[in-house]
Order: structure tokens, then sequence, then C-alpha cells
């Protein structure tokens, strides 16, 4: 997943909170969003590559549409650090006790 | 989605001892990390380990000391991420040792862990968010301030 753009960054825009509420309730095409702003189509679209690019949502192509939809890996670094570190802590506690132990055999 | 992690861990050794192995740089660095830690609240220092780039993280951790309580409680932070202008992980580590008849218990949080990211998804998962919105993207942008 590519994530080249600051999430707040991407949501600090009006239009762009807009299309996130959005896309809360079903995935919709550009031009469906489109047909919920009063700028052109382009002006959409140009909103949603940063919505894109800060990983907030995915575009997949079904024929010649393209749907926008939240992603669920967006918002998952998370849940990434979670496991990272419940990993990390029972291997570093688990040094922990090893070190321990050797003292105390040592001693 | 829980944000916190909370380890319990039991030690066949005295307390003391395993103060000394969280308190201690060259000790700690034999178990954790290389570190320039010291006791003493306010002391500012940094673990250095291996860089996880699609992470985020440049493999230094920066911590302050909070809280000590000699024996019993440790308290810093912990901030890492791309760069030192760039801490995408702000974290708090609590550690919490109990003397038990056998030995000490030890307990670790790590807790604190929200993204912004984290933030949006409890916006637009939490139940209720349709009426909630405009006031939490409201608490959202104060936070940008």
């Amino acid at each position: 997943m590519r994530t080249t753009l600051d999430p707040f960054q991407a949501i600090a825009d009006p239009s762009r909170r807009e299309i996130l509420m959005l896309l809360t309730k079903e995935k919709q095409t550009i031009n469906a969003l489109a047909g919920n702003f009063d700028m052109s189509r382009p002006a959409v679209s140009k909103h949603v590559k940063v919505l894109y690019d800060a990983g907030l949502i995915v575009i997949n192509n079904h024929g010649r549409e393209r749907y926008c939809e939240l992603s669920p890996d967006g918002f998952n670094s998370v849940k990434e650090w979670l496991n990272y570190f419940d990993k990390f802590w029972h291997s570093k506690l688990q040094n922990l006790e090893n070190l321990l132990n050797q003292h105390a055999k040592t001693n | 989605m829980h944000r916190d992690l909370v380890i319990k861990w039991h030690f066949p050794h005295p307390a003391e001892k395993v103060w000394e192995c969280l308190t201690t740089p060259e000790l700690i660095s034999q178990w954790l990390m290389k570190n320039d830690f010291k006791p003493v609240v306010g002391h500012k220092f940094n673990f250095f380990t291996k860089p996880i780039p699609k992470m985020g993280f440049d493999g230094i951790v920066y911590c302050e000391v909070m809280e000590i309580i000699p024996g019993k409680k440790l308290v810093y932070t912990w901030k890492g991420g791309a760069a030192p202008d760039n801490l995408s992980l702000d974290t708090i580590l609590t550690w919490t040792l109990t003397p038990r008849e056998d030995g000490t218990e030890l307990l670790l949080e790590h807790k604190g862990f929200k993204g912004f990211k984290n933030y949006i998804t409890s916006i637009f998962m939490n139940s209720g968010w349709r009426k909630h919105i405009p006031r939490r993207m409201a608490e959202v942008l104060n936070e940008m301030k």
C-alpha cells in the first residue's frame, strides 16, 4: 500500500471530509461522488486522488467505472504497531528472564 | 479496537534484581536495546535498534523519564517514527514491579497507541457516528491547530 501523503493534510479540506463521509455509507463511483458537489468532476477527481495518496481510500475498477471505497488497510497502522510490540515485548521479556537466570547462577 | 498493550510476566527472582535490569543502561542493553538511560525524572534518552521502513520507523526510540518509584515503578515516554521531526508513534511505557512469595510480578503497560488514521477509524466505525461526526471532526481539527 502506498501512503505518500499525511492523512492530516488529506482531511484538512472540507470537501475531502465530505467525500469520506459519503463513502462511509457505501462505495461510490467518482461520477456519483461528483453529483454531490458543485465543483467539476475533475476537481472531485483531484480530491479523490489526495485521499487515495493518503491511504484513506482504495479505488477499484469495475468495467468502465472506478469505485472509491474506504480503505481498511489505511486504518490499520495502530493494529500493526500493537501486533509488532506484542511480539517484541514477549521476546524482550524472555531475554530479561534469561538474563536474570544467568545472573542468579553466577552469584 | 484496543489501543493499549498490557503484559504480565512472572520472574522467579527478587524485585531488586529485576529493577536493576530495568534501570541499569548496561543491563538494559543486554536484554532490550542499546540506550543512554538514566534513572532521573526528566532525563531524555534513546533506544537504538534496526529501522523498520515498512512501518515508518527509523530505528531510534525517543524517550523521557516521567516517573520513578525506586524498586516499584518506572514510567517513560516511547516515541518513534520516520525521523526526529516526524514521530508518528507517541506512546508511554509503564513498568510496575510487585514482590511475590516466589519472585516478582512485572506488569508492562505500553499505552497511547493512536494515529490519525486510527482516529478516523474510530469516527467511522463507532456506533452512532452519523450523529457525532460533526463534533468529532471539530475535535480533530482542533487537535490539528
